[in-house]
Formats: structure tokens, C-alpha cells, sequence
């Protein structure tokens, strides 16, 4: 206790040099503490984006390069898969359900998704799921529009306002559909994932509001109308639109080309087979991926940059342990004074010994507890930018044990990095004895 | 109570003169001692010895009837903590203690100056302002930062420091070379009235010769060291 004591009053007597080597350390806990939540955070949201699809099928490219597309909504798709191909490969057996996915359009800045009705019913995230609605319900008709829990909390829509739907990506689009308004129907709950920033249209509407390829489809739809898709529930004429290309309201429509589409087997069985088959298919190249692998495989890619990162702040943790070594070194040469006087009131070598690494545990201890404060004042302020423009949502939760884990190898590691002025200054207390040199 | 047989100390073997050398020298419990040389006749160092700092070269000394040349180094730590009180010529106080804290720093290594202590007040707290109060040091000063006292001030806190838990043997160190004439032999009878209080023995060295009349027994370096010297 008194040592303690002694040690708080000393130090309090070098407010300056203790502060600025809490502060070090303090920023450096930080550093570590945010790279590591991150890092964690990152891959659980990166593997709950998806889960319950059995393939995702795309022109030919990298398979990361397909699954960022598709699912990540990052980079984009150069080539799309026809609508023939599509047809084909989802009559195949043991198809259980197709989501069509046509992306390149935007609002704001946030992707649209051009898709059916099997999309709010079967896609799947985290551990299997479903999307819900937190108000209204999927969209029936053409110029509707569903919105993720992002879209609609940070631009403020609510149900029944009209969006309008640019071409193209990014916020500044060439033209703006203004004569196409869509209307909100629907509002999903959060999901953590890219579907939060997603508007989801039907895929019919995509054309739509592309007039001019419209009419380009027209003679395609005649072949492809007669394909009729079953899940389509009747349609009323949407007479709120003028536009003439649509008259009988499809939510699917015959779109020449699609970006992606997922598929669900019936059994996982025919997983490895469909793939193979679509990965020779002859008509088109075409790539089929495993979510669940290539998310793994992205993962392991990620993961040197995740453990160059991890180094870094180990790094940066040594830096100010180091940091504080060389404070006290330095402040010990002033202090052989103050250790005689300790030693001629009776303190023992051990004393001055405890003295000096309750010193450097108490900077450490208080340079962890304000780096926790910076961590959470960092995570609180970082948390909705890492959300909108990485897609990865923090969880503000408590420490976790790995975390904690990390805090007390901290804490060992400048206990440790202690003992070497502690035994200094023990050594010079023997061998100044009570003279004081200073 | 303090016996000093044939004790020679050198700094390094091959130190061709000890630098103290003495052949016998005793001082009884309760005796105030002034202990006079000049500068460099190894004051200092007889100090030393006498607090357990350093071993004699050769010879024996015994503090309370221990010999504490054959005490362990932790063991002579331990009995310097529980008997010896030391007032320096340059006060060492902590500057970051208030002049009560220091003062309680005095028995807190202790437990028998502690135990001590709670004989004459409630806390040890109370029991060093109690001593700073006999040796003039007013209450509102006793919280103040050390730094803000006055010489004088200074010293009564590092002579309180000393006296607390009522160690057997004082030992000062110079302690008045910092004060004026007139406030040295005030500062000297505080000091016979807390040792005569204590039942303390006072051992004071000084270069300053005026202070010699206040003791009943004075003691030169000079004269002590070596049979040569002794004889003049």
C-alpha cells in the first residue's frame, strides 16, 4: 500500500514525462484493440453474408471476382449471364430456386438490385436467416421498390415516398429517370450485410427504366414470355406509368442478360454436379462458385494483410513499452536521490526494487484502461463509416476474452519490460547505500 | 551502548592509511555526543559505520549489543530501520510528500518504530504532527508542500522524521550548517529535548566549535583516530 502510494505521488511529481508514456501506450492499446475488433468484426460479417445458397453462377471470371460482385456489390461484373443460359441451367434437376440478379444501376450512390419474388424468400444470411420485412411487404408490381435497413434509415425514406432510380453507378448518373419513380413498399430489417445498402426492384423494372433497351427486348420477350414463370402471381396493370414498353406487368420481364444468379438445390447432392456442368457449359463461359469456399478463400487472402496488421500494432505495443523503459532509465539517474532517502528512512532494496515496478505497472495499467476509453470512443465515431463504406458492422459490445487476453499480455509484457529499471535502481540502492550522490 | 572496538576501515585494500582508525570508543544510552573534526578527517565515514551503511575493514561494532558488522546486509537494513534515526545535512526530504507524510515515512519501514509511535498518538499521522508541533512547525504548515518551507522548517521536519517511533540512536549529520548562529543552538536544544524525551542517544557532528558548550560530551575525530593522534 505504501509502496503504491509512494509510486502514485512520485510519478504525480512527473506528470509530464508519466503522462506523455501513458499516452503511448495508451494510443498504442488502442491501435491494437481497434485493429484487432476490426479484424474479428470484418471476417464475421464477411462470412455472414451469405449462407443457404448452394452456387453462384456469373459470366467467367475469378470466383472472388464474382462473389464481390454479387454478393459484395464491389467492382463490377464485365460480362452478364444471358437470360437463355438462365433458363436453361434453373430447368436442370434439383433446381430448388433461382434469385436473378441484375446489378449497374444505382440510387444515391447504394446499389439496385434487380431481382424476383425467391430473393425475399429464400436468399440467405449469417446462419441461415431469412430476410423479413420491418414494415410493408415485397413488391408487386413494377415500379416497386424494397428497401435495406441502411437505405431507408440514412436517407430518411419511409413507406409510399417515391424513389427515383439513376443508370449507372455512383451518386452524379448522366440521367436520372425522374419520370420513373419508384414507389417503397417495403422496409427489411437489418441484416449487417450489403443488403442493408440495397434498393431491390423487380428485374423487369431494370429494363424498364432503361427505355430505350426496352424496346430492343420487345422481340425477345415474345419467345420468352412464353416461359412463364410460375411464381408469378397475377398482375394488375400498373397504370400509374405511363410508359407503353410494359403492358402486361411481369415482375421478371425477358431481359436480354442478367449479372448473376444464385441457385438452391434440392438436395446439396447435385451441388458439385450442376457446378461442373455449368462450368463446361458450351453456349456461354460461365463460373459457377461455392459461396462458402471462395468466401474462405477471400478470407485466407485478406488474412496477410490481416496478420501485417496485427504485427504493425504488436509492433507499435513494443514501441511504447520500449517507450516507457527508456522514461524511467532516464528518470532513475534523477531519482538516485529520492531511492537514498527511501533507503535512509529504511526501505529495503526489495522495497525500492517493488517501488520502481509498481511504477511501470501503474503506467501500463492506467495506459490500458485509457486506451479501452479511446478504443470505444474510436469504435463509436468509426462504426457507421466501417458500416456504409466497408460493409462491416462493429459490434460495441464488451471486451471480449481475446481481448482481454490481449490487455493482460500487455499488462505482463510492461511488467516485464519493468523489471529492468527496478533492478537497476535495486543496484543502485546497494551500492549508494545512504550517501546521496545527487 | 555503542562500542567501537580496534576498527580500521579502508576504502580499498590497497589504501596505504585507514581512513578510520580507532582503537576503542564507547558512548552510553541517553549520552548526547558531539562529534567535532575537520573537513575530511573522515566524519562521514564514521557515520557510516555507525549506521550500518558500511563494515569495518577490521574490528567490531556494536549498536544495542549487537554486532553489526556480522549482520547480514538485510539484516543491518532491518536494524538501521528499527533504531537508528538519521537527520542529513541537506534534509532529503521527498518533495512530493507533504511535511506529515514525510515525517510518517520515518517509522513506516518499521514495525517496531511503529508500534512505537502508536505509544504516544492514535495514528502515526497524529504522532508526527504531535513531533513537528514540539519541534515548532505549526499546524497549517504541517500540509503544505515541502518545498514552500523555509530552511529551518525544513530541517524540524527531517529532525521529526528522525524521532519518530523513538529509534535508540539519533544520528546528525551536519544537521545546523544550512541555519544561522542563533537558530542553530535553538535547533539543537529541540533536539537534546526530543532525545532526552525518547531516552534517545544523540550522536551531532559538526565543524562548528560554538555548539561544543550545549553537550555534556564531545568527542574529536581527530583526537580518536589512530594512538598518534591521540596523544597530542
Amino acid at each position: 500500500m505504501l509502496l503504491i502510494k509512494l509510486a502514485t505521488k512520485s510519478l504525480l511529481n512527473r506528470k509530464a514525462s508519466a503522462l506523455l508514456t501513458l499516452f503511448t501506450i495508451a494510443i498504442s492499446v488502442m491501435l491494437l484493440m481497434s485493429i484487432e475488433r476490426v479484424r474479428v468484426d470484418a471476417k464475421s460479417s464477411f462470412s455472414n453474408t451469405i449462407s443457404g445458397t448452394d452456387l453462384i453462377v456469373g459470366a467467367r471470371t475469378g470466383d472472388i471476382q464474382l462473389l464481390l460482385s454479387s454478393v459484395f456489390r464491389i467492382g463490377h461484373a464485365n460480362n452478364g449471364v444471358s437470360w437463355k443460359s438462365y433458363q436453361y441451367i434453373t430447368e436442370q434437376r434439383g433446381v430448388k430456386w433461382a434469385i436473378p440478379m441484375s446489378l449497374g444501376d444505382s440510387h444515391k450512390g447504394l446499389a439496385v438490385l434487380g431481382t424476383n419474388k425467391d430473393y425475399f424468400e429464400h436468399y440467405r444470411f449469417a446462419k441461415k436467416q431469412s430476410l423479413s420485412f420491418s414494415q410493408g411487404h415485397e413488391f408487386n408490381h413494377l415500379f416497386e421498390v424494397v428497401l435495406g435497413a441502411e437505405v431507408a434509415s440514412s436517407l430518411g425514406y419511409q413507406l409510399g415516398d417515391e424513389v427515383v432510380i439513376a443508370h449507372g453507378m455512383g451518386n452524379t448518373s448522366f440521367h436520372n429517370h425522374d419520370d420513373n419513380p419508384f414507389k417503397v413498399v417495403g422496409i427489411l430489417n437489418p441484416t449487417g450485410t450489403p443488403v442493408d445498402k440495397t434498393l431491390h426492384i423487380p428485374l423487369a423494372a431494370i429494363e424498364a427504366i432503361h427505355g430505350g433497351h426496352a424496346h430492343q427486348h420487345e422481340a425477345v420477350q415474345a419467345d420468352a414470355n412464353d416461359h412463364d414463370h410460375d411464381h408469378d402471381h397475377d398482375h394488375d396493370h400498373d397504370h400509374d406509368h405511363d410508359h407503353d414498353q410494359h403492358d402486361d406487368v411481369d415482375l421478371i420481364g425477358t431481359p436480354k442478360q442478367i449479372t448473376a444468379f444464385l441457385l438452391g438445390f434440392d438436395s446439396p447432392l447435385y451441388t458439385l454436379q450442376v457446378r461442373r456442368n455449368i462450368n463446361q457449359y458450351k453456349d456461354e463461359a460461365l463460373l459457377a462458385i461455392m459461396p462458402g469456399v471462395t468466401l474462405r478463400e477471400l478470407w485466407e487472402m485478406l488474412s496477410i494483410v490481416e496478420k501485417i496488421l496485427l504485427l504493425f500494432s504488436i509492433v507499435v505495443v513494443l514501441i511504447s513499452l520500449l517507450g516507457m523503459l527508456t522514461s524511467l532509465l532516464s528518470s532513475l539517474n534523477q531519482r538516485r536521490r529520492e531511492l537514498a532517502i527511501l533507503r535512509s528512512v529504511g526501505a529495503r532494496p526489495w522495497h525500492i526494487f517493488t517501488l520502481i515496478s509498481v511504477e511501470s505497472l501503474l503506467i501500463t495499467g492506467l495506459g490500458c484502461i485509457v486506451g479501452i476509453a479511446l478504443f470505444y470512443a474510436l469504435m463509436l465515431l468509426g462504426a457507421d463509416y466501417l458500416q456504409s463504406h466497408a460493409g462491416i458492422s462493429l459490434n460495441i459490445a464488451l471486451l471480449s476474452s481475446y481481448e482481454l487476453m490481449l490487455l493482460a499480455a500487455i499488462m505482463v509484457a510492461g511488467f516485464i519490460v519493468g523489471l529492468i529499471p527496478a533492478t537497476r535502481a535495486y543496484f543502485y540502492s546497494l551500492a549508494d547505500g545512504m550517501s546521496i550522490k545527487i | 551502548m555503542i562500542t567501537l572496538e580496534n576498527v580500521l576501515f579502508k576504502w580499498h585494500a590497497k589504501q596505504p592509511e585507514p581512513t578510520i582508525n580507532i582503537t576503542k570508543l564507547d558512548i552510553d544510552q541517553g549520552e548526547h555526543v558531539f562529534l567535532h573534526g575537520p573537513s575530511g578527517c573522515g566524519k562521514s565515514t564514521l557515520l557510516s559505520l555507525l549506521a550500518g551503511v558500511t563494515v569495518p575493514t577490521q574490528g567490531n561494532i556494536e549498536l544495542l549489543g549487537k554486532a553489526i558488522n556480522q549482520l547480514s546486509n538485510s539484516k543491518r537494513d532491518r536494524f538501521r530501520a528499527d533504531h537508528i534515526g538519521y537527520i542529513f545535512q541537506n534534509f532529503n526530504l521527498l518533495p512530493y510528500l507533504s511535511p506529515i507524510e514525510n515525517v510518517t515515512l520515518g517509522c513506516q519501514f518499521s514495525k517496531q518504530r511503529q508500534k512505537n509511535a502508536l505509544k504516544n498518538s492514535a495514528t502515526i499521522a497524529a504522532e508526527a504532527s504531535r513531533l513537528l508541533s514540539a519541534l515548532g512547525l505549526n499546524d497549517n504548515l504541517q500540509h503544505q508542500a515541502v518545498a514552500q518551507l523555509s530552511i529551518g522548517q525544513q530541517q524540524r521536519v527531517a529532525a521529526a522524521r528522525a524521532f519518530i517511533g523513538s529509534p535508540e540512536i539519533i544520528i546528525a549529520d551536519e544537521p545546523t550548517s544550512a541555519l544561522d548562529t542563533q537558530n542553530r543552538q535553538a535547533f539543537v536544544k529541540l533536539l537534546f529535548e526530543q532525545a532526552s524525551a525518547a531516552n534517545s542517544t544523540l550522536i551531532f557532528v559538526s565543524h562548528d566549535e560554538t555548539l561544543q558548550t550545549l553537550f555534556t560530551r564531545s568527542i574529536s575525530l581527530v583526537e580518536l583516530q589512530g594512538g598518534t593522534d591521540a596523544t597530542h
